[in-house]
């Protein structure tokens, strides 16, 4: 379980968030500017936050008032940006194993390198790969880790339309088979669909609401939900 | 205005026969410059390395007034005549400077020394290195460090593992600037390190003592300069000293 009840300010914007994630995926919508991206940041500890909690599974990883903060490397908390930022000058078997130096690490990798049949291009780097085998690459080296919480920045974004489709089913399979709390932001009711998962709609910085997909669906709490419902057909 | 900046380079290269290179070199005025030139920058660009790379992080990662003020520190020996840098570090480390009397207690006197050579070099010539370092470390995809950060990477690994190997053009053409500038300073060392054959001459100064005696060291020295800025440039890679430059703006 995670729990969240967070202020944070910057540029003029403000955040403010109170929020419960059991383990599974969970959806997170809104419009561009809601804060989206700035929240999985404040969660990951790359933004300052001003006012807040960050509790996972009992530990505290963050409590300003306590004056605590759990740095980011030692968080667990994995993060996989729109642009997965993988390694450029690392192999795919090395951005992997990048998490867990030495044989640990080498195995994991070995083993997730086959569960999702990276094995031709273990040696290639980043560069060399296409959108859908970066994203198995992001996913891969964040699981490595044995992350406590997964924090996904649109990880469909950037793929074209027919890897989307079967990276949709795949990741959405194995978010469901993670036994963690895991926040997938998403511009797209097909990924909230697949996700099948709680629905945290955000805009302006606040949580406008959160709960089940088929409440979501059956009553869109903003115009901006309504729209995301209607466009399913339509992709982005 | 090509021919301006060709006709000196090929006056030197025309005006000295293989045999007057060989003997230059053998000239005991050179031998002793070369090693000591060697010696003396390859320190300095440790030195640069070392004591340079974090304050290059350090601006790069902590932009705002502090690191402006920084800035303008790290490019003033890049623009103020050498002759200024070693009355100032005669100022600053000399036996009546700033801090003479402190290193005089320690046991240290710092003029006329090779230690002076090594100094007056990284304070000419580190400042290439920081801005080219502080400019590559500034491009970097912050995205990438804070994966690296949720991956459990400590700040070492961080550095040594995602930092330096993405800033490598950055950082090699930094220290091969650097280490050019050190390898021709002169006016610095002249007035702070004085012009003492093995132990405060280097290459540059001995061409300045050769002048005076015998020309043919003093060619075959500069011979050497020359093939060296042809080396770096060769470092730098095509059409890189602007970009070098452009890098450090």
């Amino acid at each position: 379980m995670l729990e969240l009840d967070l202020e944070v300010a910057r540029d003029g914007f403000a955040l403010e968030v109170a929020l419960s994630l059991a383990a599974g995926p969970t959806a997170l919508v809104g419009p561009n500017g809601a804060g989206k991206s700035t929240l999985l940041r404040a969660v990951l500890g790359a933004v300052p936050v001003r006012r807040g909690r960050i509790v996972l599974d009992g530990h505290t990883l963050l409590d300003t008032e306590a004056g605590t903060s759990v740095p980011t490397e030692e968080r667990r908390v994995a993060w996989v940006p729109q642009e997965y930022a993988l390694f450029p000058h690392l192999t795919v078997l090395e951005n992997i194993a990048f998490g867990v130096p030495g044989p640990t690490g080498r195995a994991r990798a070995d083993a997730l390198i086959g569960q999702l049949g990276l094995n031709p291009l273990r040696s290639r780097r980043p560069g060399a790969l296409s959108g859908g085998e970066r994203q198995k690459v992001a996913l891969a080296r964040a699981l490595a880790t044995e992350p406590r919480v997964l924090l996904l920045d649109e990880p469909l974004a950037a793929l074209d339309a027919d890897t989307r489709e079967a990276t949709r089913v795949f990741l959405a399979e194995t978010l469901h088979r993670l036994a963690i709390p895991s926040l997938v932001v998403t511009h797209e009711m097909r990924d909230v669909v697949a996700l099948g998962g709680p629905v945290v709609l955000l805009e302006a910085g606040r949580i406008r609401s959160t709960g089940a997909l088929d409440l979501f669906r059956a009553s869109p709490p903003s115009d901006f939900a309504r729209s995301l419902v209607t466009r399913i057909g339509g992709g982005l | 205005m090509l021919v301006l900046l060709a006709v000196p380079l090929l006056a030197l290269v025309l005006s000295t026969s293989p045999g007057d290179l060989l003997d230059g070199l053998r000239h005991p005025l050179a031998l002793s410059a070369l090693r000591l030139s060697l010696l003396t920058t390859t320190t300095s660009l440790a030195l640069t390395l070392l004591l340079g790379t974090p304050l290059a992080w350090w601006m790069a990662r902590h932009p705002g007034p502090a690191e402006r003020v920084v800035a303008v520190l790290v490019q003033l020996p890049i623009v103020v005549p050498p002759a200024v840098s070693g009355l100032a570090l005669l100022l600053a480390f000399g036996r009546r400077g700033l801090l003479g009397p402190l290193l005089e207690r320690a046991g240290w006197t710092l003029p006329f020394t090779t230690a002076a050579v090594i100094l007056a070099e990284l304070f000419v010539s580190a400042p290439f290195y920081i801005q080219s370092a502080a400019a590559t470390f500034r491009r970097l995809d912050e995205d990438l460090l804070w994966a690296a950060r949720s991956l459990g990477a400590s700040p070492a690994r961080r550095f040594f593992r995602v930092v330096l190997p993405l800033s490598r053009p950055g950082v090699v053409t930094g220290a091969a600037l650097s280490w050019a500038r050190a390898l021709g300073e002169f006016g610095a060392t002249l007035m702070f390190a004085g012009n003492l054959q093995g132990r405060t001459q280097t290459l540059p100064l001995a061409i300045y003592s050769a002048l005076e005696t015998d020309l043919r060291p003093a060619k075959a020295l500069s011979i050497v300069l020359v093939a060296v800025a042809l080396a770096v440039l060769g470092v730098l890679g095509r059409g890189t000293v602007m970009e070098a430059i452009r890098a450090r703006a």
